[in-house]
């Protein structure tokens, strides 16, 4: 059983989750602190990805990093690189679809957050930077890590844009989700069963992983 | 507050009282029954017919008011896929002769491997020939200029082919192709050099953006496309690309449907057909 799929789905899941981490508490750190009519108009689009279906994510992401279209054509022509059909297109695929989860996880764990300690920490001298690493993201760990896992598993069933901007390439683009697609429509059922029990352990573990936060999260305030 | 809402709900109720008185002259305009019983006709075709067969609908449509025309164009091995599952489908028009074949009880058991009885006896025929064509982007950044090229390029891996799977016609055909080269799939595949379609279409969108070097299509589609078609396949490269037809046998419309696919055969449907790069079966 050729393994690429596998190994592709868990590198692509793993880039794109670092990046939607960062991303995700950085956009809801910030959009938290604009006003309320830009706010809401960038929460909009900021959270689009979430409920738009993944084939019109895929179509936009074409239309913009296609080799006949702007990005897409630039890179070909400054750096010779090819932004889509490749290994890592599927990680902007992944990014896109899985950055409204990490977003509004944590922006729902930033604002449960007390203020208080902020402005504790201020009064006692510290930079913000310290803050926000020091105090602001422990105090929200179980929501921010649950978001990242939730992420990190939306990131790894990507299927509709994945499909559109990384193609099916046996051995360079294949993931999880494609081949199993592929492998049904080309009468190899028993195959594509195997890869579907394989998603189906990790997609397991992923979930335990979150409830196991969110359970830890109960137990602190059940005194 | 109490006061206004009880106002609100009698001001609802009020109108809600009047609309349930109608003028008596209203109904009868709304029972206008047409004397002939509507019926939908629903046509699964290959994805490569999408055009000429959605034109030469309205065409029948128009003259044959009573008659919807449902299409669902797609890979002839989903196609078929689906209407083994229970789709409801009157007409069936593959792109190969696999597929029908595969619902054909008539045909060979090799081919009919799970044994399917679903085309109606006596209503298949041959409808449309189409030709095998390597297509390029509009740029043509790898120069491919003939399939000679492009067995050259995927031996040293040094183009990105576009084609459809073993399910789709197209890529049925691209497959003799490949053998007719020497070319191993499934070495190739493991290089990295083939990207697989689900059906022809998605295999032209690749070329049309530029996402893979060149891909083998119909040449039909590529003329649809707009796509530069480089080479045509001689018919020892992978033999005629023949597009079946037929009745499926839990039809509930068999006339109708008949009547229709008649009607595909005639001048009318095949100027349609000939204008889009098909020809006629022979």
């Amino acid at each position: 059983m050729d393994w690429y799929p596998l190994y592709n789905s868990l590198r692509i899941a793993a880039i794109s989750g670092v990046i939607v981490f960062f991303t995700g508490i950085f956009a809801a750190y910030y959009v938290a602190r604009l006003p309320r009519l830009i706010k809401g108009v960038l929460d909009v689009i900021l959270t689009l990805p979430l409920v738009l279906p993944p084939t019109v994510v895929g179509f936009f992401l074409i239309l913009v990093l296609g080799p006949n279209h702007p990005v897409g054509n630039w890179f070909l022509n400054v750096f010779n690189i090819k932004l889509v059909m490749t290994w890592y297109s599927g990680i902007f695929a992944a990014a896109v679809v899985s950055f409204p989860l990490m977003y509004r996880t944590a922006r729902g764990a930033f604002e449960s957050f007390d203020e208080t300690l902020t402005f504790s920490g201020q009064t006692l001298g510290l930079p913000n930077t310290y803050i926000f690493w020091r105090i602001r993201m422990p105090a929200c760990k179980q929501g921010i890590l649950a978001g990242a896992v939730l992420a990190f598993a939306r990131a790894l069933g990507e299927y509709g844009a994945t499909s559109m901007i990384a193609g099916y390439i046996p051995g360079r683009t294949a993931t999880i989700s494609t081949t199993v697609y592929q492998l049904w429509r080309t009468d190899n059922g028993d195959l594509a069963f195997k890869w579907v029990i394989v998603n189906l352990v990790i997609s397991a573990v992923v979930l335990l992983a979150v409830n196991m936060l969110e359970k830890k999260k109960t137990e602190r305030w059940s005194y | 507050m109490k006061k206004l809402i009880a106002l609100l709900t009698a001001a609802i109720m009020a109108a809600a009282c009047l609309t349930g008185c109608s003028i008596p002259g209203n109904s009868a305009t709304t029972t206008t029954a047409t004397t002939a019983a509507a019926v939908e006709l629903i046509v699964f075709a290959a994805a490569s017919m999408t055009e000429t067969l959605t034109k030469i609908g309205s065409m029948y449509t128009a003259a044959h008011p009573s008659v919807t025309l449902t299409f669902n164009f797609d890979s002839s091995g989903t196609l078929k896929t689906q209407i083994q599952e229970g789709a409801g489908c009157d007409l069936f028009i593959s792109a190969g002769q696999k597929q029908m074949n595969q619902m054909d009880k008539t045909a060979d058991a090799a081919v009919n491997t799970e044994g399917l009885d679903l085309v109606l006896q006596g209503t298949r025929v041959n409808l449309l020939e189409n030709k095998v064509v390597l297509a390029v982007p509009k740029a043509n950044p790898k120069n491919i200029k003939n399939f000679d090229d492009m067995a050259a390029g995927l031996k040293d891996g040094s183009i990105l082919m576009a084609m459809g799977n073993s399910d789709v016609p197209v890529g049925q055909y691209t497959q003799k192709i490949l053998t007719y080269y020497k070319l191993d799939e499934a070495a190739l595949a493991s290089a990295g050099v083939l990207s697989y379609g689900t059906n022809v279409r998605e295999v032209t969108t690749q070329v049309s953006e530029g996402t893979v070097d060149c891909g083998v299509v119909y040449y039909t589609d590529a003329l649809s496309a707009g796509l530069t078609s480089v080479a045509e396949a001689a018919k020892d490269m992978c033999g005629q690309a023949i597009y079946p037809a037929a009745l499926i046998n839990t039809t509930t419309h068999k006339d109708e449907a008949q009547t229709f696919l008649d009607y595909l055969k005639t001048d009318e449907a095949m100027t349609i057909f000939k204008n889009a790069g098909f020809n006629a079966a022979a």
